[in-house]
């Protein structure tokens, strides 16, 4: 085991050394102005994560009402009618009318402009949904809170470049969100050529890419800073085995984002120079080649899949293990699983473009892309056997952990089709495809992500939530997300295209189901969001570890002061232990250590 | 590929597969079975697929619940203590998955490579995509852009016929964006570029109609490329690429015209504007006057107009060359009036009542709807044939 | 980039005695580190971290650059051979130069060679300001004057290929992100130099300079492999 030296030349610091009375983070310093400006400019971790939570939920919330309306126009298929009318003078004349279009502009029949507000409306809610919720989600907002307390350090190694990625965050948004405002763009989220470059709206699609390539410097920077800080600032008797495995799936996470998303950066930028300078790389006519532009997006958007799974996966790792009072099963293979994934991610890219290339490409990309099943199955091997013989609390964060399992199984199992020839020919670019990636996305990802939020809510503010309630909420998402999107799977395979404004008759029923469980989706948010409101004013005072867990983030108090720790703290005990020591703060009775087994230890 | 995959027959696969693809289940994924040869190997997967993943759900969500329940929480019990690795149980699910994902890998591919290698013989057709159309050209000259359009309840979908049994090849490119072209029921799609050909090869087993979607997004109207194929017995295939599934006997007789000018290869020398090609364009000709290459002039009537196809080399227009073929014996009495309707219909001094209707006691029914039912905005060949026919038509013209 | 180090309240924080030491030694590091020697190694890292995107940012660019090639191997033939070799030389040894002397810096700032340690900062932005004035003076400009432009802007009459314009599309794009990257190593390396100028760095604290220093052998190292593809291969 590695541990880390301590200096023998330790400086006398005023800052460093012991932190006996401070105050919580939250502890506003001044009046509003000051507590304001102190927001704006902090190199806290914890507020940084904090302000990340609140902005991801909220663009959560602006992506999600957009795809209640991608839902609502589905509701019925555009239909033009010759209608028998009535005119004035008493003769009859045939009109045509339009029904069953929801987002019209303006009067009259025109399906096309009416049919360009969709278009607008669900590239709005694929951008927003991956490149400003799900990608900084876990990472930017549960990460930068925890993953620093979890090592039992301070800070991120830069804390200035934390700001600083924060603040490109913010400008990206603005940038992507900003150009609704010029009316919207209508590329989808892949930005595929030459529909990108010839589209109109030039203004409205050089924000949104611009947009989308100052995000990725965020995500960047702030895998630097993760990848950095895991290396470095690890504290004292923590090894490389001794990390919680949230870690772990940031540190595998942080090394797709340094490696994958500069070559996103310089495609958007290409698609900008195609699209201002027209340099023709990407455009047939002048001899550039569309299909290149695919294989660079996805070059990055793959990896950037595991880059939302992966954090997902850490923190199922951590929920399971702390509700089910277990060590878990099989941590360094979880741990290399997390590894694992993040290489192979790199080499799978073509699975996207079966359609589009070559056979010799295909099967390759196809052959590859089952590699990445077989870390990714024995993850969920481990967490179920994890279960066995455990001592699960039922509450929402476990609940949710199970949801998960559900949901992520069913996402991952429906990659297999996608993945092998014969069948993606039938299945690209249809319902298919976008009910297995709102599975693995909204399903696992952001299901894992408000699983997290709920688990760490005491730690993070120092209050309890309403746990019934909170089941309430988490039972409502399940259920409406499995009528939302299982049915879009008998979509995809009877033939439904995805971005399709409107569609044949034969598709309705299923569309109307699933847009019924996109509303039973919005009240389970609603609940969830009543819950936490509830909690941020009335909540009862959370003690510091109420779980009972055994990472370094329940030593300290809730919620965490200043400096996180009272003292450096030394690492003497594995972060799942749960058969050896006491968790810190509680009451041992309630968290008594299981006999030795017969056979003695167990390890 | 360097294995001839033409070869690989499969009879183990298609064992499994036929049993697979059909029955309760598979009417659930699939409203139809498969009208391809190979569409049942990507079914029989599919459906594998589909049982493999009841199973290890099953399996690995029942452990998970039953052990949720089993192993709740009850106060002041501790987990039990419990092995934290297994190595002979890791071994066996790591490899037992990978063992699996080789043979999924393996039919997949072989499905794979079939839907991609041709059946030999068959027809070639042209498929050109664009903004928001598919237009095929039969390899007769005849395009599919002057043909049927079908009214489906209330959606209007043009309807691209082919042979049954019969290997066809369409050659694919686009016009401007990258399109997709699908046919759920043959279960393959493939992607339409610019500046490329693609090829999408079937053969379909049964007749009947099929839906094509473009599968790739291209703008505003992505949704509203859906098409219809219909799959017919070769004689009315045959039939179909001369008259373009219309009873010429109740439409326009210009309309006609313009389709046989497709179907007979006209177009191939004469254009439909004014620009010279092979041969004159047509547009402007008929009630103009006109100089020979023997020094003569004459107004070019409709009498001109047939002797110009029965005999062409009587009277060589001016500044061309002697090209054309004599159409004697080859052409119907009707449809030369047919043509000449046509020809007449792309010039201003055309009397009206050449395109108006096909006579006027039984006009009544057909003209309403059968009109309407040609796509006049889509030509992209017969720009002034457009025009007229437009102008005469605005009013049961939907939108313009 | 925070990877310059964090001046903030310890490096002379008002509530402490005065100190008369220089900079470079009362330097102290940000208190979440527990020593200097671990900030050095972190920013190090941090900085090789980000040299590893900037070779993939690039990667791309020479994914481009190799896939036109193969598309249309006459015009980028024929696209290399209006580049004058001489300034791509003229230009690949200004930067050995500078990539010398900011090597000679950070020994300088080790050996607290004061005085070289600023001279040699100053030959290394000279150089960097060479460089980027011949690009434009002798090579973006009679280009693109005489209508050698990329895409659509291309306008050269006597252009024997009708995908000239991809070459030069590739060749503005790739020496065009390598310019911003020099404009930027400028910059960097100039607020070294006036932190130099106030005896930032010395023996046991050269980090600044160090980081500065990698950054600008990266530019360095993309030219090296850009000079050869697109003024030698034919
Ligand atoms: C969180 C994001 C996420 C994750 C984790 C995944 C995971 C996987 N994805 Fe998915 N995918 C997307 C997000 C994601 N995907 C998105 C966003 C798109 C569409 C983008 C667009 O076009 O807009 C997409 C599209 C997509 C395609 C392209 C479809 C097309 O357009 O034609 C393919 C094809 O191969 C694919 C495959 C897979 C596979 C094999 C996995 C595997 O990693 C899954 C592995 C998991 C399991 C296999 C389940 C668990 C294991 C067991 C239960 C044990 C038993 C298993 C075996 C016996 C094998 N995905
Ligand atoms: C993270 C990724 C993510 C998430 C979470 C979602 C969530 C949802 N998505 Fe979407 N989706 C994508 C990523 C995502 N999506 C992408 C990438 C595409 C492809 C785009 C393209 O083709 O270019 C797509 C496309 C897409 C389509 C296909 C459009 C088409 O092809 O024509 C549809 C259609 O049904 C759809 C529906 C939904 C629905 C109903 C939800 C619901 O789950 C949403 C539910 C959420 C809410 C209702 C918000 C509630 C929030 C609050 C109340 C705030 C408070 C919350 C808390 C405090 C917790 N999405
Ligand atoms: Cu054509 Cu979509
Ligand atoms: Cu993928």
């Amino acid at each position: 085991m590695t541990t880390i030296d301590r200096p023998n030349d330790l400086p006398a610091d005023p800052h460093g050394g012991d932190h006996h009375d401070e105050g919580s983070y939250l502890t506003p310093k001044g009046g509003f102005w000051a507590v304001i400006w102190d927001w704006c400019t902090t190199v806290d971790h914890k507020k940084l994560g904090i302000m990340y939570l609140v902005a991801v939920l909220f663009l959560f919330f602006l992506g999600g009402i957009s795809a209640m309306a991608v839902r609502l126009e589905l509701w019925e298929p555009v239909r033009t009618l010759d209608q028998v009318v009535l005119l004035e003078d008493g003769t009859e004349a045939t009109e045509t009318i339009t029904t069953g279009q929801l987002f019209k502009s303006g009067e009259g029949t025109d399906i096309a402009a009416g049919n360009n507000i969709y278009n607008r409306l669900f590239t709005l809610h694929g951008a927003i949904m991956t490149f400003m919720v799900i990608i900084p989600s876990i990472p930017a907002a549960l990460g930068n809170f925890f993953l620093p307390i979890m090592l039992g350090a301070k800070d991120v190694a830069f804390p200035r470049l934390n700001l600083m990625s924060w603040w490109i965050y913010v400008i990206g948004s603005v940038f992507a969100v900003g150009s609704i405002l010029l009316g919207g763009v209508d590329t989808g989220w892949t930005f595929y050529t030459p529909y990108s470059t010839t589209t109109d709206g030039y203004w409205n699609v050089l924000l949104m890419v611009g947009g989308a390539f100052i995000l990725g410097f965020s995500s960047i920077l702030t895998g630097l800073n993760f990848i950095v800080t895991v290396h470095k600032l690890r504290a004292p008797g923590m090894g490389w085995f001794d990390m919680p495995l949230f870690i772990w799936a940031l540190y595998a996470t942080a090394i797709i984002q340094v490696l994958a998303t500069p070559v996103i950066g310089i495609t958007l930028l290409l698609l900008i120079f195609e699209r201002v300078f027209n340099v023709g790389i990407f455009d047939p006519a002048m001899g550039g080649d569309p299909v290149l532009f695919q294989h660079f997006f996805w070059f990055y958007s793959h990896p950037v899949v595991y880059v939302m799974i992966l954090p997902g996966f850490g923190v199922i790792s951590e929920l399971i293990a702390v509700h089910a009072h277990k060590r878990l099963f099989g941590y360094r293979a979880l741990a290399f699983a997390s590894l694992g994934i993040a290489a192979v991610s790199f080499l799978v890219w073509g699975h996207h473009m079966f359609t589009s290339q070559g056979e010799v490409t295909a099967v390759i990309f196809s052959a590859l892309t089952f590699l990445v099943a077989i870390p990714t199955a024995i993850k969920v091997f481990n967490w179920i056997a994890t279960l066995y013989k455990s001592s699960i609390s039922i509450n929402t964060p476990m609940l949710y952990s199970y949801y998960f399992l559900f949901l992520f199984i069913i996402g991952g199992l429906t990659g297999l089709p996608l993945a092998s020839l014969a069948t993606d020919l039938h299945l690209h670019d249809s319902y298919f495809v976008v009910a297995h990636f709102h599975y693995v996305m909204m399903g696992s990802t952001i299901i894992a992500f408000i699983a997290g939020i709920h688990h760490w809510w005491p730690k993070m503010f120092g209050r309890m939530y309403n746990e019934r309630w909170g089941m309430v909420g988490a039972t409502l998402v399940f259920v409406g997300f499995n009528v939302t999107f299982f049915t879009q799977f008998f979509l995809g395979t009877r033939g439904m295209p995805r971005r399709y404004a409107s569609y044949v008759d034969e598709f309705q029923l299923l569309h109307q189901i699933s847009t019924v469980g996109s509303w039973i989706l919005l009240l389970g948010f609603l609940v969830h969001l009543f819950v936490f409101l509830h909690s941020l004013i009335s909540g009862p005072k959370a003690p510091p570890n109420p779980w009972g867990g055994l990472t370094l983030e329940w030593e300290t108090e809730s919620p965490p002061i200043e400096h996180n720790f009272h003292h450096e703290p030394l690492v003497k005990h594995g972060p799942y232990d749960f058969d050896e020591v006491h968790p810190p703060h509680c009451d041992p009775a309630e968290y008594p250590i299981p006999e030795p087994a017969l056979g003695g230890k167990s390890h | 590929m360097a294995i001839n995959l033409t070869t690989i027959s499969a009879p183990a696969l298609s064992g499994v597969t036929n049993t697979l693809g059909e029955g309760f289940w598979h009417n659930l994924f699939f409203r139809d079975n498969p009208n391809h040869p190979d569409g049942f190997i990507a079914d029989g997967l599919f459906m594998f697929l589909w049982w493999l993943g009841v199973v290890w759900f099953v399996l690995l969500m029942g452990l998970a619940t039953y052990w949720l329940i089993k192993y709740r929480r009850r106060p002041g019990v501790p987990a039990q203590r419990s092995a934290s690795h297994n190595t002979p149980l890791e071994i066996a699910w790591t490899v037992i998955p990978t063992l699996i994902l080789v043979v999924i890998f393996v039919w997949g591919f072989r499905g794979y490579m079939r839907f991609h290698i041709a059946e030999s013989g068959g027809e070639e057709i042209t498929l050109v995509a664009n903004m928001w159309n598919w237009d095929l050209t039969y390899p007769n000259g005849q395009k599919s852009n002057l043909l049927t359009e079908e009214d489906l309840g209330a959606d209007k979908r043009p309807v691209f016929v082919v042979p049954v049994d019969t290997p066809i090849s369409l050659r694919m490119t686009s016009q401007d964006v990258i399109h997709s072209f699908w046919v759920p029921d043959f279960r393959v799609k493939l992607d339409v570029f610019p500046n490329r050909y693609s090829t999408y090869w079937f053969r379909a087993t049964e007749v009947g109609d099929h839906w094509i979607f473009c599968a790739e997004y291209c703008g505003d109207q992505h949704s509203e490329m859906a098409a219809i194929l219909r799959v017919v017995e070769p004689a009315d295939y045959a039939q179909f690429l001369v008259d373009g599934g219309q009873d010429f006997a109740t439409i326009p007789p210009a309309q006609a015209g313009q389709i046989l000018s497709s179907s007979k290869g006209c177009v191939a020398c004469h254009a439909s504007t004014e620009a010279a090609g092979t041969g004159p364009g047509w547009a402007g000709t008929y009630g103009y006057e006109v100089r020979f290459t023997d020094g003569t002039s004459q107004i070019r009537d409709a009498n001109y107009i047939r002797e110009s196809i029965l005999t062409p080399s009587v009277h060589i227009v001016e500044g061309y060359g002697n090209n054309m073929t004599p159409y004697a014996g080859v052409l119907t009495e009707d449809e030369i009036n047919y043509l000449i309707a046509y020809i007449q219909s792309l010039s201003d001094k055309a009397p009206k009542s050449v395109f108006e209707v096909p006579g006027e006691g039984d006009g009544e029914s057909g003209e309403g709807s059968e009109t309407e039912d040609v796509e006049v905005d889509d030509m992209t060949q017969a720009e002034t044939a457009e025009d007229t026919i437009a102008q005469t038509e605005t009013a049961e013209i939907p939108g313009g | 980039m925070s990877t310059l180090p964090a001046p903030g309240p310890n490096v002379s924080g008002a509530d402490e005695p005065k100190d008369a030491r220089p900079l470079w030694q009362r330097y102290r590091a940000a208190s979440h580190f527990r020593s200097r020697d671990e900030e050095f190694d972190a920013a190090k890292l941090g900085m090789w971290l980000f040299l590893t995107t900037e070779i993939l940012l690039f990667a791309g660019v020479f994914v481009a650059y190799a896939y036109f090639r193969m598309l249309h191997p006459e015009a980028f033939a024929n696209g290399s051979h209006y580049l004058d070799v001489r300034w791509g030389l003229l230009n690949t040894i200004v930067l050995l130069i500078s990539s010398y002397t900011v090597a000679a810096s950070i020994r300088c700032a080790q050996l607290n060679k004061q005085k070289m340690l600023k001279i040699n900062l100053l030959i290394t932005l000279v150089c960097g300001f060479l460089f980027l004035a011949i690009k434009f003076v002798f090579e973006y400009m009679p280009k693109w004057s005489e209508g050698k432009r990329p895409g659509s802007l291309f306008n050269y009459a006597y252009a024997e290929n009708n995908f000239e314009h991809l070459w030069w599309s590739v060749y503005y794009t790739a020496t065009g992100i390598h310019a911003l990257h020099v404009i930027v190593g400028m910059g960097v390396l100039f607020v070294m130099y006036l932190k130099a100028r106030k005896g930032f760095f010395g023996p046991k604290h050269y980090m600044g300079v160090e980081i500065a220093g990698l950054y600008w052998h990266l530019v360095d190292v993309i030219w090296i492999f850009l000079f050869p593809l697109l003024y030698l291969i034919h």
